[in-house]
């Protein structure tokens, strides 16, 4: 650099900050067709409920050889216009759990974080913020004035650890990493038979203790869709069941609540069953033939029926999810080592 | 020049001499002053030496211990995100001039299983064929052939015949390649039924007797080891002192399928290595972990902390023993290189490991 230069380089340095500023500022000008004053219209989330949605017939599942799948990182299906399902691919990890995206006027609920912590291996944070940005460019919102909730259904980590891609989020409130920090977050003293009610602008989430499978989960209804998720709690799957009172406690709650609030789909954390009712073992890649994600209220109430008759630790099939009350933790119902006489 | 020349012929001593077992080097840093710079083992194949030669070059595998070769202390082992793994497909280590070592990338399928190609003078063996058939996936045909014909120009070769055997015919994680061969020409394959294999391999009165293969100066024993499969092989390489025990006996979770079997087979193996130097056993796959008597469960593909492929042969006693404890009865022996399951689902008590063992813990579950 020789001195003419150096002369000139403060002056563009100064300049520059002053031209960014002016473009974010140009930038926020609505268009016409996206304008809107901060009062954009209400989205009514109380009538004509269940507000309907579908659910994919199949959703991707892995691959026979993982370092060979093309498929998304993250799978997104909108359930409706305001209700986003995300799943993490089986090829980026084989727990393969669900998330979910509930928008409201005010507020977004976001819960459960997959299994992967790094973006670079797994753009969770990259996903959302585009689902948030579609959402509020659909409905004429600032994104940085919705404030996003993320919370997680229970205290494992294959529902939480891509937690940490969110922390220089702007609006963002995350839930803590510890069962005190949990229940705090909800504002929760009587856990876990408080139901609290979570507004997100004219949407509801009730949300209520359903420990068992751990002691720190929580169940969540959407008022909107009525859609009951019940973590790994219940699912289509092998429920890991360690502490079988409290979780027998959950399910009569559970049952308790279908008695005053209608229930569209039950829905879990994970799939591991096929359609034919085949355990697929814990920690595969690829579960071609795979069940819905999905159950019905009567499935749900068969497994408490099944459930009352539960005496014992071991695996019990109810035709639709493993109870594995009280087996140690990545027990799979394969009996079948390989043999010949 | 003559048109084929050998390298200096050294005696080969008797089989029976304890010297065999003493010639395992000790492991020097930076090499050992004292050990002699010209050992009697030390082979040389001249395949730099004459310029402007053209006739093949034979080699002569006659030693007087194994012969000197390197592997790779560490594997690649995977990554956190399998779908976003780079890896080789095939990852080759060459042993020595005469022998590779193959591995399936551990994201392609999580049984990541070795396969060895081996070369004598007239013919090259490709032991096992790993777990995926689609060569997309898994180019093994494209693999062995460019290494054959690399291997082929140095010795000035047109071309090698190749045989492919099977450490077991119906070992699904180890038979997948062998369509990939199918129309290679000059190409043995070995068959998959058990019936079939024993007229293959010459072993009318199985599980007893042996046979062998000669490679051209290079003789591979065939083992009869039955146990883990109904039709499990080992094969012995006279050259390297290994055996190649597929899923017999390998740093992982072994199943077995028939404990009698197995039982007999280990025994047969232990007699055979008292007869025969061995420097290492060489199995199929690698699930232990760096940590005594903890494996890696089913299905991972990310295995930062695995263990070494090679297992010294003091392991067979061990084996044996652990095999014989267990016999009848469903169990899991734990000890600090292997774990036997007779019986039990390949799931059952995955992270408990021997309270005789030193409990080390190892971070598993990062995700």
């Amino acid at each position: 650099m020789n001195r003419r230069t150096f002369l000139t380089y403060p002056i563009v340095s100064a300049a520059l900050p002053s031209i960014s500023a002016a473009s974010v500022v140009l930038s926020r000008i609505p268009s016409p067709e996206t304008s809107f004053t901060g009062e954009s219209p209400n989205i009514d989330f109380t009538a004509d409920l269940p507000a309907p949605g579908t659910l994919p017939e199949r959703w991707i599942c892995g691959s026979s050889s993982c370092m060979d799948n093309q498929e998304p990182p993250i799978q997104v299906h909108w359930y409706n216009e305001h209700t986003a399902y995300l799943r993490q691919n089986k090829a980026y990890n084989y727990e393969a759990p669900f998330m979910h995206l509930y928008f409201g006027n005010r507020r977004i609920l976001f819960i459960d974080q997959g299994y992967t912590q790094l973006r670079h291996d797994w753009p969770l944070r990259d996903v959302v913020d585009n689902c948030i940005a579609e959402w509020c460019k659909r409905n004429h919102r600032n994104v940085e004035e919705m404030e996003l909730l993320i919370s997680f259904s229970h205290l494992h980590d294959d529902h939480y650890a891509g937690i940490n891609q969110f922390y220089d989020r702007p609006n963002t409130r995350y839930m803590g990493l510890t069962h005190e920090e949990m229940i705090g977050f909800w504002g929760m003293t009587n856990y876990p038979e408080e139901r609290v009610t979570l507004d997100l602008g004219s949407r509801n989430i009730l949300i209520w203790g359903s420990p068992g499978h751990v002691m720190s989960e929580f169940a969540y209804y959407d008022t909107y869709t009525q859609i009951l998720f019940t973590g790994d709690m219940f699912y289509r799957g092998r429920c890991y069941i360690s502490f079988w009172e409290p979780w027998f406690a959950s399910m009569k709650r559970l049952m308790a609540f279908l008695e005053t609030y209608p229930v569209t789909h039950v829905v879990g954390c994970h799939i591991e069953i096929s359609r034919t009712g085949e355990d697929y073992p814990y920690g595969i890649t690829y579960q071609p033939d795979e069940a819905p994600w999905q159950l019905t209220v009567a499935e749900l109430r068969h497994a408490y029926e099944v459930a009352q008759t539960i005496k014992e630790p071991g695996i019990y099939f109810t035709g639709s999810v493993f109870l594995c009350n009280q087996t140690r933790g990545t027990t799979t119902v394969d009996k079948n080592p390989y043999a010949y006489d | 020049m003559p048109p084929t020349q050998t390298s200096s012929p050294t005696p080969v001593q008797s089989s029976q001499s304890p010297a065999h077992k003493a010639t395992i080097p000790h492991a020097y840093p930076n090499g050992n002053p004292n050990a002699p710079l010209n050992p009697p083992s030390a082979r040389n194949t001249d395949s730099c030496l004459p310029l402007g030669h053209t006739g093949e070059i034979t080699h002569n595998y006659a030693c007087t211990g194994p012969a000197p070769g390197d592997i790779a202390f560490r594997w690649i082992h995977g990554s956190v995100c399998a779908a976003t793994n780079r890896d080789p497909r095939i990852q080759v280590v060459a042993y020595n001039e005469d022998t590779y070592i193959l591995r399936e990338n551990i994201c392609i399928n999580w049984e990541a299983p070795f396969t060895y190609l081996l070369f004598g003078n007239t013919g090259a063996l490709l032991i096992d064929t790993g777990a995926t058939p689609e060569a997309a996936y898994y180019p093994l045909r494209t693999t062995v052939d460019s290494i054959i014909r690399r291997w082929c120009s140095i010795r000035r070769k047109k071309s090698i015949p190749l045989t492919v055997v099977l450490t077991s015919g119906e070992d699904i994680a180890q038979n997948q390649g062998l369509q990939q061969f199918t129309s290679r020409p000059e190409t043995t394959l070995a068959p998959t039924q058990l019936a079939e294999i024993k007229h293959f391999h010459k072993l009318a009165s199985w599980p007893n007797g042996t046979s062998s293969i000669d490679l051209g100066g290079r003789v591979i024993d065939v083992i009869p080891t039955p146990g883990a499969h109904k039709d499990g092989i080992t094969f012995y390489d006279r050259y390297n002192g290994f055996l190649h025990t597929g899923d017999l006996l390998y740093p992982g979770r072994i199943q077995i399928a028939n404990d009698r079997d197995y039982v007999a087979s280990l025994t047969r193996l232990e007699q055979w290595t008292e007869a025969h130097p061995v420097k290492w056993i060489m199995g199929g796959h690698i699930e232990m972990m760096f940590a005594p008597g903890r494996a890696y469960p089913r299905f991972k593909n990310y295995r930062p902390f695995e263990h070494v492929l090679e297992l010294e042969p003091s392991v067979l006693a061990e084996a044996l023993e652990g095999a014989t404890a267990v016999l009848g009865k469903p169990d899991v022996v734990f000890r600090t290189d292997f774990i036997l399951l007779n019986r039990v689902g390949p799931d059952e008590k995955n992270y408990r490991t021997s309270p005789d063992l030193p409990f080390i813990p190892v971070p598993i579950w990062l995700p």
